[in-house]
């Protein structure tokens, strides 16, 4: 028991880990057309010409490694939004990250901008722009009326935020023909189909330097959720904490959704599963969180390439499918 | 001594006759009547159907996407697919409307008028012919839309036997995509009349099996079925700096034989995305990227 | 030791909420802050923890500004207990008394054996030891509120350290029945006999008050209207002057503390 925490944490992110690996290695090894992995692995036969290497490499391990990324990264920002907001109903886009990412998307698709830099295309970056955008402006209204950050006004100013993006939303689509309104809605549903490692390579480090923020944030967001006086009073920043929680939150989430679009449920299914099988704290949580998503989206995406093939399916609609029901079982174990 | 049943008496059969005759004649007095004088239409290949077979100055309004001929520019817009201005229509007093067969509430409010609708629904090349016979006979030009559609059959045709003798490439052909990504690629699999376009241009689609118009190609997909030509369709013009970023965007994908091949060819013209009477056009120009020696 | 001095403090809507407060607590002290509903009480609780930041005035502890020392070191020696602790996600009780030595504890550093000692301990003195493996939120009232008193002492428990240490209970009676109010004064008066502890306590059950405090503070509109031992602060006219209620105060023997009787509303004759 006296190191009882040090080892709770060390198994799990070990077991956790072990099941993520395993997603990783596995997941491009499945897919709609059948690969020869002796072939592919055959240095021999030139890579241009190396159909099977071609796909795995080329199609596939891009893509499991950019649903390792962005399930790790919505899964631990939602616990940290849930520390933050001391809730666990919130979500990775309860405070409108989300929302300013599809109007950015959106505007992108519908006036066909062009303007790529640092080898992110153009939708990517006018979706993290927009990410930033409503970020700054939440926190802007959050901080007018306290010293501090009050969750309270950073709950009703996200939702706020929420409800005026997604009027610009409807406003730009007025704009837009079919065929552009149709490609915003199939962006919304995410799409984790990055054909190549850049999308990876610029947003990766963004989210590594987030985790380390969470890393720390782990054990002040266990005495979060007495309230911020009770955490105050057993001296910790809680302004300080709020605002690490939430600009590193939103900065992990906009870099996600900039790479994959909106993928819901994620957020919110993970960090409910774990805490039921590790308890609350954020230290084991978080780290197993990050694991656990990295895992459950590559599954996803599974799911999303074999289920219709050679057709695929949405990734936000599979993950809908599971946590939907998921949701309604959590509600009738509950009662 | 076996009787003979009649089967009508000579009095029923008389006025029977009579009922055949003048039901008969009903529909040819229908179509003897004057031809809509103020025809409104919504779809873009439809307008341009209109003003080939010409009844050019039988057309009062035209939708927010119609852009061929130049004339439809002076025309007042009413809407398109999804947002039909019907206060705009009416104050048109149309007497005839060309509708999209799902445009289901417009086409209830203007049955409430009593205003007669051309339904178009979206289908496959032989349709954009059949479409314009059956517009012609409806506005009163049921010749000039034989002859233009007779041209347009005539047109395709020949084009076809110039590319019979030759090998069919494997074709993808793309019609959306994000720009500087290959991501969101859309293409057309193996029905429509996109992929109908393809077959008389002398290439075969790579995703024919798919009977879905329009099917978002993955990367695995694109390098599994290994198409020998990439056609990138596009409705509106592009710079030469424009389409030689497009083709670099392919670059990423070098394994395709169209990429290694350098056989990745932009087609940026209206015609070869509105299915409508400049479709044959549209179908030379695909086959000039497919076969350029039979289309030097 | 802890001193307010003419604290002064209003919300940024402007409404003042106190005007020039002096409080001086001494070490190993009992003293209750009384007041209407209104009158600044938990805000002055929270000025004397550190939690808020007077407008106008100081707060000190043995003589140095709060706002100049560091927020652990203080909460080191300063613990709160709040009228209602509401947990957002299922600690278990250990785990809420664990979070108390949160200020002892470097930022990436584990507990180790002498905190879970000194958690364990904390429960034991508040009977809640056994309580241990459950859920917080699923404990009666009387409970939490005495885990929550045990994680406060594990906060202030400093093994070996002369510094006396500060108790601050907003409201501790609210949620509890007429047994554990009895009991959580035991408990206060024990904790406070045991080690060098002052406590404050912010009530307006005026008998429980009575029965705890050696020293009483009297709000009333953001400013004192007393402060001195419990028997001199703790008259009828001082009653009528604070709450408007004609009162009896007297001496209960059997109970051995001032007991004060409400009569009626000034101005009303009881029937």
């Amino acid at each position: 028991m006296t190191s009882g925490i040090r080892r709770r944490v060390m198994l799990t992110v070990g077991a956790f880990g072990a099941v993520a690996a395993a997603a990783i290695a596995l997941a491009p090894l499945v897919g709609s057309t059948p690969v020869d992995l002796r072939r592919a692995l055959d240095r021999s036969i030139p890579f241009d010409q190396n159909v099977d290497a071609q796909i795995l490499f080329v199609a596939r391990l891009p893509r499991t490694l950019a649903g390792a990324v962005v399930g790790a990264a919505l899964a631990s920002a939602g616990v940290v939004f849930q520390g933050l907001l001391r809730n666990p109903l919130a979500t990775p886009f309860t405070l409108g990250v989300s929302a300013g990412a599809a109007l950015g998307a959106m505007l992108a698709i519908t006036f066909n901008w062009s303007f790529a830099a640092f080898g992110i295309s153009t939708v990517p970056m006018a979706s993290f722009a927009g990410s930033l955008g409503a970020v700054l402006i939440v926190y802007a209204l959050a901080r007018a009326r306290h010293s501090g950050l009050s969750t309270d006004v950073l709950l009703l100013a996200g939702v706020t935020m929420n409800a005026f993006f997604s009027a610009l939303i409807l406003f730009v689509q007025y704009f837009a023909d079919f065929a552009e309104t149709y490609r915003t809605l199939r962006w919304l549903m995410g799409d984790l189909d990055v054909s190549s490692y850049e999308p990876l390579i610029t947003a990766t480090p963004l989210i590594l330097a987030a985790f380390v923020v969470f890393a720390w944030l782990a054990r002040p967001l266990n005495v979060l959720s007495l309230g911020p006086d009770g955490a105050a009073s057993r001296g910790v920043d809680v302004a300080r904490v709020q605002r690490s929680a939430f600009l590193s939150g939103s900065v992990v989430t906009g870099a996600a959704v900039s790479v994959a679009g909106p993928i819901g449920f994620v957020g919110i299914i993970i960090p409910h599963l774990v805490r039921l099988m590790v308890g609350p704290d954020h230290r084991v949580v978080l780290p197993a969180s990050a694991l656990f998503g990295a895992a459950f989206l590559v599954g996803c995406d599974v799911l999303s390439r074999t289920l219709m093939s050679p057709i695929e399916l949405p990734v936000g609609v599979i993950t809908a499918l599971i946590g939907g029901p998921f949701f309604l079982w959590l509600l009738v174990r509950k009662s | 001594m076996v009787t003979r049943q009649k089967i009508m008496t000579p009095q029923a059969l008389l006025v029977l006759s009579v009922l055949g005759l003048v039901l008969a004649w009903l529909p040819l007095r229908a179509n003897m009547q004057a031809p809509p004088q103020r025809i409104v239409s919504l779809i873009p290949a439809v307008t341009e159907m209109l003003f080939a077979v010409g009844a050019d100055s039988q057309v009062v309004g035209v939708g927010s996407f119609d852009h061929y001929p130049p004339a439809v520019e002076n025309l007042p817009r009413v809407g398109a697919l999804l947002d039909p201005d019907l206060e705009r229509i009416l104050a048109l007093r149309p007497d005839l409307v060309v509708v999209y067969r799902t445009q289901a509430d417009l086409k209830q409010q203007l049955a409430r008028s009593k205003i007669p609708i051309f339904e178009y629904a979206h289908a496959g090349l032989p349709d954009i012919t059949r479409t314009m016979r059956q517009l012609g006979i409806a506005i009163g030009r049921a010749p000039e839309a034989e002859k233009v559609a007779g041209g347009i059959e005539r047109a395709l045709d020949g084009i076809r036997k110039r590319v019979a003798e030759r090998p069919r490439p494997r074709v993808l052909v793309v019609f959306g995509r994000e720009s500087g990504a290959l991501r969101g690629i859309y293409a057309s699999g193996g029905v429509g009349f996109i992929n109908d376009m393809l077959t008389i241009a002398g290439g075969t689609n790579v995703i024919a099996q798919v009977n879905r118009e329009s099917i978002q190609a993955t990367t695995e997909l694109i390098l599994a079925r290994r198409p020998d030509v990439i056609l990138e369709l596009r409705g509106t013009s592009a710079t030469a700096q424009e389409i030689a970023t497009m083709r670099a965007d392919w670059n990423a994908l070098k394994s395709v034989p169209a990429v290694a091949n350098d056989r990745v060819h932009i087609i940026a013209d209206e015609r070869v995305v509105v299915p409508g009477p400049r479709v044959a056009e549209g179908t030379a120009l695909l086959a000039g990227a497919l076969h350029p020696q039979a289309f030097r | 030791m802890l001193r307010a001095a003419d604290v002064h403090f209003a919300y940024r809507t402007g409404t003042p909420i106190l005007r020039g407060v002096s409080v001086d607590v001494q070490p190993g002290t009992l003293t209750g802050i009384l007041g209407p509903n209104g009158s600044g009480k938990s805000t002055l609780l929270r000025i004397l923890a550190g939690i808020l930041r007077p407008s106008r005035g100081t707060v000190t502890i043995d003589d140095v500004n709060l706002e100049r020392i560091a927020r652990k070191t203080v909460a080191r020696r300063i613990a709160v207990v709040p009228q209602e602790t509401h947990l957002a996600f299922d600690y278990t009780v250990l785990e809420v008394a664990l979070m108390g030595r949160y200020p002892h504890l470097a930022a990436f550093e584990i507990e180790g054996p002498a905190d879970f000692d000194i958690a364990r301990n904390a429960l034991r003195t508040t009977g809640t030891l056994g309580l241990a493996d459950r859920l917080f939120a699923t404990l009666s009232g009387g409970e939490k509120q005495r885990v929550i008193i045990a994680a406060a002492l594990a906060q202030i428990a400093a093994p070996g350290s002369a510094d006396h240490a500060l108790l601050l209970l907003d409201e501790p009676t609210t949620a509890l029945d007429v047994g554990y109010v009895l009991e959580t004064a035991n408990l206060l008066r024990d904790l406070q006999r045991e080690r060098p502890l002052a406590i404050v306590v912010c009530t307006h059950d005026l008998n429980f008050a009575a029965a705890l405090c050696d020293f009483l503070v009297l709000l009333k509109d953001g400013e004192i209207r007393a402060a001195a031992a419990t028997e001199a602060v703790l008259t009828p006219a001082n009653i009528r002057a604070v709450y408007g209620v004609d009162a009896e105060v007297r001496y209960h023997d059997s109970a051995r503390h001032l007991v004060v009787v409400p009569l009626g509303r000034v101005g009303t004759s009881p029937p």
